[in-house]
């Protein structure tokens, strides 16, 4: 009696009472709530870091966070909170807009290891001034000082680690990013294809995932199908059997 | 339910909060009603609808063929099965009836004796209701796409005219001519929308991509250019200062005006602070927004979290304002909806779509919900 009398206040706002507790099965991708951080840290263990042979960092998309996290709005907060400047790793948000799809990618990853790579550590530090978060592009705009030397800028223009977006300022870049946009946008229809193909245009996610990757997903089939959800390319209907994927009607 | 009227009787809480409880229950449970209808009466898409702000008894639609139609939506038979009748129509025999399309209808803020009507004729019409007669007419260069009169101005009768021209054009009632043009926009003006807190400012938002807000007393331009970005991006780009990346199509205002919403055809709505401009950068998510012309959407009033209901390609999607949770989507046309209005006293919807139908959304009723399992195993 006492239990029901609780329920009656938040009830009012809600339309049907809810059924606490596990009814649903855990479905294989949709188990994560919480942060963006934990998403992204999920995200980055998907990633196939042998295709690429270390050459590139891990890469995460924006929309596979949306995927993770339910509520864009908190999704984005987060991510936006999301880019301390520690000692000697530097982790943060960065976007590029492929020609071909426009599409928002924002890859995380840490830039010390790039540098590294590049060799680029005899010249000592780099003290970043000022870190901003540019919406569009959605990237890191690094704006320096006149006391940093110009000529590493010029150098790290030419290795590729910096873009110029604007007098003074500029976005970090990832270089050789091109080989996994080409495997991502080839991945990403060829995924779609399977939802399209099916009967009805509808696929169920476990079915999908079980499903034998197409040659041209190189990425991995989680990780594109994360992508697909986030970025609502798909509908995600939520049924007795688990997660239905629907191409949508528009 | 009886927590919150007994505590309302009790004193405990205040009376605003009980209602406010109910209003968002009942908009969280809106679906069609077989007891619900609204006649048929437009042999075209119907492109705007309006309902007066006096009582919310009285809707006026204004089709793609020119005709405008008057409902009652009031229920006076004693049975719960109800269509909403026409009152009256301005149909094709009419001698002043629209040549092409209305895109606008608008009642008269104060009374429900008047209401005006904009069109593809390149005319705006102030009409008297009761003998259905032109009071004036205003004419135009370019198509009208949109117009809107305050509805909290005590101190002017001006009505905002967005046309395919870049100037925005005011019109005074009283005097019957333009008194005004603002000026600042760079192609066609989708949507105007007075805000409802203070009387002199204005929004437009037009194709170039750009929406502003201004004050029709300052001579000198727009107060502000709303940005997307809020000033983060280069300003050397030409994509600098736009509210959206394709088109602005609609705009409105929360119903305390702090806020306004505007959607786009880059798919996206965005949530804007109207005192100072700043994109709260609240995420819907993809909302499908193909429209060539002006797209009219609304918002809830009086519920605890207000709600936007957004017409999105044939169905109605609904969303919470400040979160941007997409709660529900209201499937029922058969074509794209073109606009909707909210019943604010009864909490209804009404849409009207391609597909020449006005559709009434009506909270559900109030069914028992099944007992718990643990409550009988308690119980037994």
């Amino acid at each position: 009696m006492s239990r029901k009398r609780h329920r009656l206040v938040p009830e009012a706002f809600g339309q049907k009472r809810r059924r606490e507790g596990g009814d649903v099965e855990a479905d294989p991708l949709r188990g994560e709530s919480g942060s963006a951080r934990a998403a992204v840290a999920e995200l980055v263990r998907l990633f196939p870091r042998v295709l690429f042979e270390d050459a590139l960092p891990p890469i995460a998309l924006r929309s596979q966070v949306y995927s993770l996290v339910p509520d864009r709005t908190v999704a984005d907060r987060q991510l936006r909170k999301n880019s301390p400047i520690l000692e000697n790793k530097i982790s943060l948000h960065r976007s590029v807009q492929s020609t071909a799809d426009h599409l928002t990618l924002t890859p995380f990853f840490s830039l010390s290891s790039l540098w590294r790579q590049k060799a680029l550590q005899e010249q000592g530090e780099i003290r970043i001034i000022q870190l901003g978060f540019d919406l569009d592009a959605q990237g890191i705009i690094f704006t320096e000082d006149y006391r940093t030397r110009v000529r590493v800028t010029v150098q790290l223009v030419n290795a590729g680690v910096l873009t110029v977006r604007d007098a003074g300022s500029w976005w970090l870049a990832v270089p050789g990013a091109g080989r996994f946009i080409k495997y991502f946008v080839k991945g990403r229809q060829a995924v779609l294809g399977m939802v399209r193909k099916a009967k009805y245009r509808e696929l169920l996610l476990s079915e999908l995932l079980g499903r034998r990757a197409p040659a041209a997903a190189r990425l991995g089939l989680a990780y594109h199908v994360h992508d697909l959800i986030g970025s609502q390319l798909v509908d995600c209907v939520s049924t007795t059997s688990g997660t239905l994927l629907r191409l949508p009607e528009t | 339910m009886l927590g919150f009227l007994s505590a309302r009787q009790a004193g405990l809480d205040d009376p605003l909060r009980l209602r406010r409880a109910e209003s968002t229950r009942r908009v969280l449970g809106l679906e069609l009603n077989k007891d619900r209808d609204v006649e048929r009466i437009h042999g075209s898409g119907v492109n705007t609808l309006d309902i007066d702000p006096v009582e919310g008894r009285y809707m006026l639609s204004g089709g793609s063929d020119g005709v405008i139609v008057l409902y009652d939506l009031e229920n006076s038979s004693r049975q719960p099965y109800y269509t909403c009748k026409a009152v009256c129509s301005v149909g094709r025999s009419h001698p002043d009836v629209h040549k092409y399309s209305v895109e606008t209808v608008q009642w008269y803020p104060h009374d429900t004796g008047m209401f005006t009507s904009s069109s593809f004729d390149k005319t705006l019409k102030v009409w008297d209701t009761n003998t259905l007669q032109i009071a004036d007419v205003f004419n135009f260069e370019e198509t009208v796409y949109s117009h809107h009169m305050s509805p909290v101005a005590t101190k002017h009768c001006l009505v905002a005219v967005g046309t395919r021209g870049p100037k925005v054009q005011l019109c005074d009632l009283k005097s019957g001519s333009c008194s005004h043009i603002l000026q600042g926009h760079r192609q066609e003006i989708l949507a105007v929308s007075w805000s409802p807190r203070y009387e002199y400012i204005l929004a437009t938002a037009s194709a170039d991509s750009r929406t502003k807000l201004w004050d029709v007393r300052r001579a000198s331009g727009c107060l502000i250019t709303l940005d997307q970005h809020n000033g983060k991006k280069s300003q050397a780009v030409e994509s600098a200062n736009t509210a959206h990346n394709g088109k602005v199509n609609g705009l409105c205002f929360t119903s305390d005006g702090l806020h306004l919403l505007t959607v786009g055809t880059d798919n996206r709505m965005r949530l804007w602070n109207s005192s100072n401009g700043e994109n709260t950068l609240v995420n819907y998510g993809k909302v499908y927004n193909d429209s060539r012309k002006g797209l009219k959407f609304t918002v809830s009033c009086g519920c605890s979290s207000e709600f936007v209901f957004v017409p999105y390609g044939s169905t109605i999607a609904i969303y919470t304002v400040y979160s941007g949770e997409q709660i529900t989507m209201l499937k029922g046309h058969y074509k794209s909806v073109d606009c909707c209005v909210f019943q604010s006293n009864f909490q209804e919807l009404y849409s009207g779509s391609r597909d020449c139908n006005i559709l009434a959304w009506i909270p559900s009723l109030y069914e028992s919900v099944p007992d718990d399992e643990e409550a009988l195993v308690v119980s037994s």
